[in-house]
């Protein structure tokens, strides 16, 4: 991880990124002040339940939200260039070739009207100069490198002729035909089956490392970050709760949020006696508390936690205005009361 | 013997598919041959991957479809071959709880009528007495009971499976067959769902047949675990001994490719990542059905397939090669 704080360090720098929805109910703030810098060659993950705003922020940051509806405010730097409120036209160039996007079920990212071939050469040519031949042989040579067996027969065949682990092995070759900066993987592996999500997994931390891409990887597992990730960033009603190491939050979390989400996870390594539960429900994106969003459904809150607790720290940050000291204490005493 | 609530003895289930391409009718077996024990009382998962037959192995079990062969046995009757109106005093002792609250519920119903549903089938009772059975219902889930008039929209996905939950044990059945009941869940909520699952068994004294393709769930919550691949059973034993020595090459694989929290506590498996894809039951291989991935297949896979043998007390395993056999499992 770059330590240096100049800009030119980071691939990505979003900072106080605000996403809202003007809906007939009301304005919904989807992202409120997201904050996070994805270094080079890093891979940072996502996490939060349904309705976090994980997915809208990193939506809004490539341009893809474009209802006259939504509202966006900050900044997002891509290599130290804004990209927020740039105009379509300039973002197509970086849209596909810099950054390049996995979505959750390759079979809505494939069109299944023509072959896998021809819409992995169509990206090809958008974006290089190589000839329909050419990139006919660069499509092969993708589909190889993503361990699709026989790509000369395949890349012939529809979407459908696929099995969901092989489409997303597709979708996977069609972000990285253009040796993208960054990638961003949306749930890549939660529409698949455990051994093909291994394969999946496993393939993508293969091309990173030749590639020398950036992933920033949205999920829901914890499970998943713990294997793929190099930082996380705990996301809860839109705002970053929590964004540290992976070793260090996941072993050492310190935002009550954080604490849950890892002990309501069931293990295969270990049997608890009772799982960790938060007890309500997500909060409504509605109706935000003015304070700190998990504080309704939070076992710890007191007077403080009416005003909004800033993310702070080193390295290693968290909003929540308990005491470092309070947190280990708090954090000990849950894990002992749910450890058989 | 008494403890046994279900037995299913070898069941099949066999779908047919007409395809022009292969010129005609063929069958195609969902369920090929799987036989299994419930004791009463206890939480059997089962396991696998999508497409192994897991649920139209339950609903064979509960009698929604009816199978190809083989025959269920409940609390000592056989089910097999009985008619609709003789089954129906055990269908309110068979109970089932489904994935997707958000289908399983029918949206232009108040849940109160949602849940009285099969009350007034089975001639629970008066309009009073199924109106009373309603709220004690809600109270038992942890729902509240003023929420009877509302419809389904109106709750999240974790109430809703309440509601569905409030449904299955309405009729007081001994046996809750689960159906991925959480898969649909965020984390936090499929928390409570799995406790308060727990809590309803300890306190009503059920039975449950739990489905799932989640690991780590299914260990939590399940006395014994039975894997299935291809339609068949491949291994079936008590959970800690089947997480801790997994005895089938595929629960091995299966287990050490799980995503798993590395905060430090213990050591991670070393990951097998099988290769390719789960073959589709048209093209059963010949053997053992895990033959194509497996990383120790030799030809005897081929040519002999293995059946499940009981090779020690409890431990169930269709191989013919076995991994930690020497392991034994400590006896806490």
């Amino acid at each position: 991880m770059p330590d240096s704080t100049t800009p030119a360090n980071y691939l990505l720098e979003v900072e106080d990124l605000k996403v809202s929805f003007a809906t007939r109910g009301g304005v919904i703030k989807a992202v409120d002040g997201l904050s996070m810098k994805v270094g080079y060659k890093e891979v940072v993950g996502i996490v939060g339940e349904s309705g976090s705003g994980k997915s809208v922020s990193m939506y809004s940051l490539i341009g893809l939200l474009r209802e006259p509806n939504v509202t966006i405010t900050g900044s997002v730097r891509f290599e130290g260039r804004e990209i927020l409120g740039v105009p379509d036209r300039e973002l197509r160039s970086l849209r596909g070739r810099e950054i390049a996007m996995v979505f959750q079920d390759p079979m809505t990212a494939l069109t299944p009207v023509y072959t896998v071939g021809w819409q992995i050469a169509e990206q090809i040519r958008t974006h290089t100069d190589l000839d329909k031949h050419q990139a006919r042989e660069r499509a092969i040579e993708l589909l190889t490198e993503v361990g699709i067996p026989d790509p000369s027969r395949r890349i012939n065949q529809f979407p459908h002729e696929f099995s969901g682990g092989m489409r997303q092995r597709v979708v996977i070759a069609m972000a990285l035909s253009c040796n993208p900066k960054l990638l961003i993987a949306d749930e890549p592996t939660t529409a698949l089956d455990v051994t093909t999500q291994a394969q999946i997994l496993e393939l993508m931390k293969k091309l990173q490392a030749t590639y020398d891409s950036s992933i920033v990887l949205i999920t829901h597992d914890m499970g998943v970050i713990s294997e793929m990730a190099d930082r996380v960033v705990v996301m809860y009603a839109g705002r970053p709760v929590e964004i540290g190491d992976r070793r260090e939050v996941i072993r050492t979390p310190r935002h009550p949020y954080t604490w849950g989400l890892i002990g309501a996870v069931p293990r295969v390594e270990t049997k608890r006696s009772r799982l960790v539960t938060i007890p309500g429900n997500p909060v409504s994106p509605l109706n935000i508390p003015a304070g700190c969003a998990f504080a309704p459904r939070c076992a710890h809150r007191f007077d403080k936690c009416d005003e909004r607790p800033p993310l702070q720290g080193e390295g290693h940050l968290d909003a929540c205005w308990l005491t470092s000291e309070q947190k280990v204490e708090l954090r000990a005493r849950t894990e002992q009361e749910t450890l058989s | 013997m008494d403890d046994v609530l279900l037995r299913a003895t070898d069941i099949v289930k066999n779908f047919t598919i007409r395809s022009a391409k292969i010129g005609g009718r063929v069958s195609v077996p969902a369920v090929a041959g799987v036989s299994l024990e419930v004791r009463r009382g206890e939480t059997l998962g089962i396991v696998g991957e999508s497409g192994c037959g897991k649920s139209t192995l339950a609903r064979c079990l509960v009698q929604l479809m009816a199978a190809t062969s083989g025959s269920v046995e409940f609390n000592g009757t056989t089910l097999t071959g009985l008619s609709r109106r003789k089954l129906r005093p055990f269908r309110r002792e068979m109970q089932l709880v489904f994935q997707d609250p958000y289908a399983s519920l029918n949206p232009r119903r108040r849940v109160g009528d949602i849940v009285a549903e099969p009350l007034r089938i089975n001639r629970y009772g008066d309009a009073k007495k199924i109106a009373a059975r309603v709220v004690e219902m809600f109270e038992i889930v942890g729902l509240d009971p003023a929420s009877v008039n509302r419809y389904p929209h109106e709750f999240s996905g974790g109430q809703r499976q309440r509601i569905g939950i409030a449904r299955a044990l309405a009729l007081n059945p001994s046996l809750v067959v689960a159906d991925e009941p959480v898969s649909a869940l965020d984390v936090s909520v499929q928390a409570q769902v799995l406790n308060l699952m727990a809590d309803l068994q300890e306190r009503l004294n059920l039975t449950y047949l739990f489905i799932a393709h989640d690991l780590g769930v299914v260990r939590h919550v399940s006395d014994r675990v039975g894997v299935m691949y291809l339609g068949e059973l491949v291994e079936l034993a008590d959970a800690e001994t089947l997480y801790n020595f997994p005895l089938h090459p595929y629960t091995e694989a299966l287990l050490s490719v799980a995503p798993e929290l590395d905060d430090g506590r213990q050591q991670l498996r070393e990951r097998i990542v099988l290769t390719g894809d789960v073959p589709d039951p048209f093209h059963r291989p010949s053997g053992c059905p895990f033959r194509p991935r497996c990383p120790v297949a030799t030809e005897k896979c081929a040519a002999q397939k293995p059946v499940l043998v009981e090779i020690s007390p409890g431990r169930s395993v269709a191989c013919h090669y076995p991994r930690n056999l020497d392991a034994t499992p400590a006896s806490d």
